[in-house]
């Protein structure tokens, strides 16, 4: 999958005509796959879905306070003598003050939840990623690059945790840090959401590793990195300078097919329980509300729609933009 | 008495639990402001009232017709259906009601709408000596096991023995050890042989001697570890895999924590009962399904539906939808009160206990963790529960047990120079309910003065956690279920300060004072059965008023549902359970 700007030229002197080869010469591949994205309408409308969803992640504390709700306010007051909420679609109608309606039992404001969701599952799915990706890329660099007993034990290492069973480890941990933490609060809530960042990213570097070092072992043989060597370039000059960014495209394609990946498994997480407790989650709110499906669905449909939207839309993005930055697709 | 919610209790020693924040199921009691809903049906005296002279056969309902088989789906499942280990409502409920007969049971009244102590296999409900140190049972004739062998009083005596055998048969009732001759020695027939004085027969004549009075063996007789087990027919590993049936219904098919089925036990004879009939051909019991699932298909209606039941509350999502249909819907009492325990060395101002009753948000938390007030969760004050004999309706802080008064909960603090006194109690991080909860309570404590600290546990650990002495909590949320419906069953085994301190904190509150066990011992051992029971609720009154160990988070109540061929089906108001016993198939 790697882009190798030589042949690149050559592909494109072969298929374009000459008229325009003065303009091509001067593009880098990643300029060549922005332009190509800027004319995929799907990949457009995603990418607009997803800045949404981020400014809703980034502003939801302002939001919330637009539209007058306010996170876990519900008292006995709000639900009825049933536990169903005596305002709100869809029972009682549309109406400002909780324009997704009240959780049953709670009382707490679906639209407040909603917003803070969406801020939790993009918070979460961003540092994963950028860890995951951060620590992925470096050590397929380094085993990639070296040869030998390094090489051997990194893959190795990749392959245990491979074969780590990523939900049964998850399982686990919760109630470690329960029993750990579970007299200081503060530090229970912070180390529950770290364990999930830190979960998630640990169990999301191998396959970005593993393409990196595949892509490393066969530009390290290329004459410009042969060239830097003998001029006595450091290491970690050829490794950042020379071969990164020849790495651009697989890491970004390996990025945007991660953000919906994690976005999907804390939903999936918190489902099962497992995550921040006392943050409002899309996940959680889904695992309240399943009993409901039948009696008040708007419940359950607020946060299952949040998460299809986003995961759907980073994916199509993310497909876009693994077409852009191949170099065999030509659409 | 335990309650039958899922991995119910195990670890706890005490004669029963409650989920930290669950349980529950709905009562009524005639002065709480609960039951503005008509479904609710007044009252519930929990067999506070015996009736000796109950005939046998037991009268058949007209609307009933013979065969079928109903079916029972329930999201739990029985631990063991030993009956010597049987102390869960579902277990002595399906045990006692269909399979196995004991000594004594309870038949339910319909005019009353309540449950009676009637005899059952003895034919009263036994003679104590003058200082009931001394009962005497004797057997009816015509009892017959399921192969059709003769049910003796010495194979009555042998269960007795057996029931002695804690370390082979664990989790059973343990008042016998209190309370019968050498119940601190004697190890049950496995270990200690089955000679043991504290039980005698001759011919049908069972007498058991006590090593201190005991007035209210009669109720405990009703229990099936006071079943008859032929000695020769055990074995304490796999018995509880199909005990001999003496009941209506014998069991056909046993797969443990996933059905039961019985058949009919053509050797009982309806004229040596009382209590129960025998109009359907079978029980289809399934354990362990979804709650979802199972409230559907009930609620549905459908075909085999309509001869399906369930002993589980129905969930928030769903009472709504079935309580437009009230014939399909069951509900009463059941003699549970849920507390939150103050730990009594740890909060030693009364004003902060009584700031702590103020402060809590009942409704907030109730609804929060999906009880429905007043079905499944009733407000009150009492710490005996409604239906227990001699209970008296008190109101120490005036506020019903249901009307939060969080600025009386701050002049409180103010008064005692505790402001921003510091709560903690636990929660499970892994039940949602526990933490919504949490949450609700967190802001009621705090709208109040506290400074509320949620700990957390897991659904796993909580009840370790809560009978830890060790653990950094100075309230226990819990409670406690009557397994007779008088006061001697609640506060010797709660409230007495010679529990404080033994493993598996049984005392909750660690409430040690020296006023109220004396008043405790005065009323064990000085006063008359009848005399003891209105003592048990002047003592309640006069506990909760001078030192307020506990706040009363409301009672449990039941909300059952079941298709609409069910007949028969009522609250059994001693287990919270349906009365098994006289239900059938409607025309």
């Amino acid at each position: 999958m790697g882009i190798q700007p030589t042949e690149l030229s050559e592909q494109d002197i072969s298929t374009e005509p000459e008229v325009v080869k003065q303009e091509i010469a001067g593009r880098s591949p990643t300029q060549i796959a922005i332009a190509r994205l800027k004319h995929d309408k799907i990949a457009m409308i995603c990418l607009v879905v997803v800045i949404l969803f981020f400014l809703i992640a980034v502003f939801a504390p302002l939001l919330t306070n637009l539209f007058g709700v306010e996170l876990k306010a519900g008292t006995a007051d709000d639900t009825d003598q049933f536990n169903f909420p005596i305002i709100g679609p869809p029972d009682h109608g549309f109406t400002w003050e909780a324009p997704l309606g009240l959780a049953p039992n709670s009382g707490d404001d679906n639209l407040a939840e909603w917003f803070y969701g969406a801020r939790t599952s993009l918070l979460v799915a961003t540092v994963s990623t950028v860890a995951a990706t951060l620590l992925g890329v470096t050590i397929g660099l380094i085993a990639g690059f070296s040869r030998g007993w390094l090489d051997k034990s990194i893959n190795f290492f990749i392959d245990v945790f491979l074969s780590l069973p990523f939900l049964i480890v998850a399982l686990a941990i919760a109630p470690i840090l329960v029993s750990r933490f579970g007299n200081q609060p503060d530090a229970l809530e912070f180390w529950q959401f770290a364990s999930l960042l830190i979960v998630l990213s640990l169990f999301g570097w191998m396959l970005l590793a593993r393409l990196v070092r595949g892509e490393v072992l066969s530009l390290r043989e290329r004459e410009f990195v042969q060239a830097a060597r003998v001029i006595g370039v450091p290491t970690r000059r050829i490794l950042f300078k020379e071969l990164l960014p020849n790495l651009i495209a697989p890491i970004i394609v390996s990025i945007s097919l991660g953000l919906p990946a994690f976005v999907a498994a804390e939903a999936g997480l918190a489902y099962l329980g497992i995550g921040a407790t006392g943050k409002a989650s899309w996940g959680q709110t889904i695992d309240r509300a399943v009993p409901y499906f039948n009696t008040y669905p708007l419940y359950l449909y607020a946060p299952v729609v949040g998460v299809f939207l986003l995961v759907m839309a980073l994916n199509l993005l993310g497909d876009a933009v693994r077409d852009a930055f191949d170099p065999k697709t030509r659409r | 008495m335990r309650m039958k919610r899922p991995a119910a209790a195990l670890a706890v020693a005490a004669l029963m639990t409650l989920a930290a924040c669950g349980g529950g199921s709905g009562d009524t009691s005639g002065d709480t402001n609960a039951g503005d809903d008509p479904t609710f049906k007044e009252g519930g005296n929990a067999g506070a009232f015996k009736d000796e002279a109950r005939e046998a056969p037991a009268p058949i309902p007209d609307d009933a017709t013979e065969g079928g088989t109903l079916t029972v789906l329930t999201a739990v499942a029985p631990s063991t259906l030993d009956p010597t280990q049987a102390y869960y409502t579902d277990s002595t409920a399906i045990l006692s009601d269909l399979v196995t007969r004991s000594l004594t049971q309870y038949a339910y009244n319909e005019e009353t709408d309540d449950m009676q102590l009637i005899p059952d296999m003895a034919t009263d409900l036994g003679q104590p000596n003058e200082d009931n140190t001394e009962w005497t049972f004797t057997l009816r004739d015509g009892l017959k096991y399921e192969d059709g062998t003769d049910v003796t009083a010495e194979d009555v005596a042998y269960a007795i023995k057996r029931s002695f055998a804690i370390e082979e048969l664990p989790d059973g009732p343990t008042y016998q050890t209190t309370f019968f001759l050498d119940g601190d020695k004697y190890k049950g027939p496995f270990q200690g042989g089955t000679d043991y004085a504290g039980v005698e027969t001759n011919g049908n004549d069972i007498t058991i001697k006590m090593r201190r009075p005991f007035s209210d063996m009669d109720y405990y007789a009703s229990f099936p570890a006071f079943t008859a087990i032929p000695e020769a027919k055990d074995n304490p590993e796999t018995y509880g895999q199909k005990p001999l049936a003496t009941g209506p219904y014998k069991f056909a098919d046993y797969k443990a924590g996933a059905s039961l089925t019985l058949v009919k036990n053509d050797q009982w004879d309806p004229n040596t009962d009382p209590g129960r009939i025998q109009m359907v051909d079978g029980w289809e019991f399934m354990f362990a399904q979804d709650t979802a699932k199972l409230e559907n298909i009930i609620i549905n209606d459908n075909g085999s539906a309509q001869t399906t039941l369930t002993y589980d509350n129905v969930s928030a999502s769903s009472y709504r939808q079935i309580s437009e249909d009230k014939e399909r819907l069951v509900t009463g009492t059941q003699p549970c009160t849920f507390m939150w325990y103050i730990d009594m060395t740890k909060i030693k101002d009364i004003k902060v206990r009584q700031a702590l009753g103020y402060a809590y948000p009942y409704e907030d938390a109730w609804k929060a963790a999906g009880d429905i007030v007043g079905v499944t969760r009733v407000p009150g004050t009492s710490i005996l529960p409604p239906g227990t004999a001699g209970r008296k309706e008190f109101d120490v802080l005036g506020i019903g047990g249901v009307n939060t008064d969080a600025a009386k909960a701050k002049e409180l603090l103010k008064e005692a120079g505790a402001e921003g006194f510091e709560i903690k109690f636990l929660f499970a991080t892994d039940d949602d309910q526990s933490v919504a909860a949490k949450d609700a309570i967190v802001q009621g404590l705090e709208a109040g003065g506290f400074k509320a600290t949620p700990i957390a546990s897991t659904t796993e650990t909580i009840r370790t956690d809560r009978t830890d002495y060790n653990s950094p909590i100075n309230v226990r949320s819990s409670g406690w279920c009557s397994d007779w419906p008088s006061g001697g069953s609640w506060f010797p085994a709660q409230w007495a300060g010679n529990l404080v301190g033994l493993e598996g904190m049984p005392n909750p509150a660690n409430f040690k004072v020296k006023k109220f066990d004396a008043e405790q011992d005065r009323i064990l051992d000085e006063l008359s059965p009848e005399e003891a029971v209105d003592a048990w609720g002047e003592f309640d009154e006069m506990m909760q008023t001078e030192e307020y160990p506990a706040v009363v988070t409301g009672y449990g109540g039941v909300a059952m549902i079941h298709g609409s061929k069910v007949g028969g089906m009522a609250n059994d108001n001693v287990r919270g359970m349906p009365t098994f016993a006289r239900m059938y198939i409607t025309e």
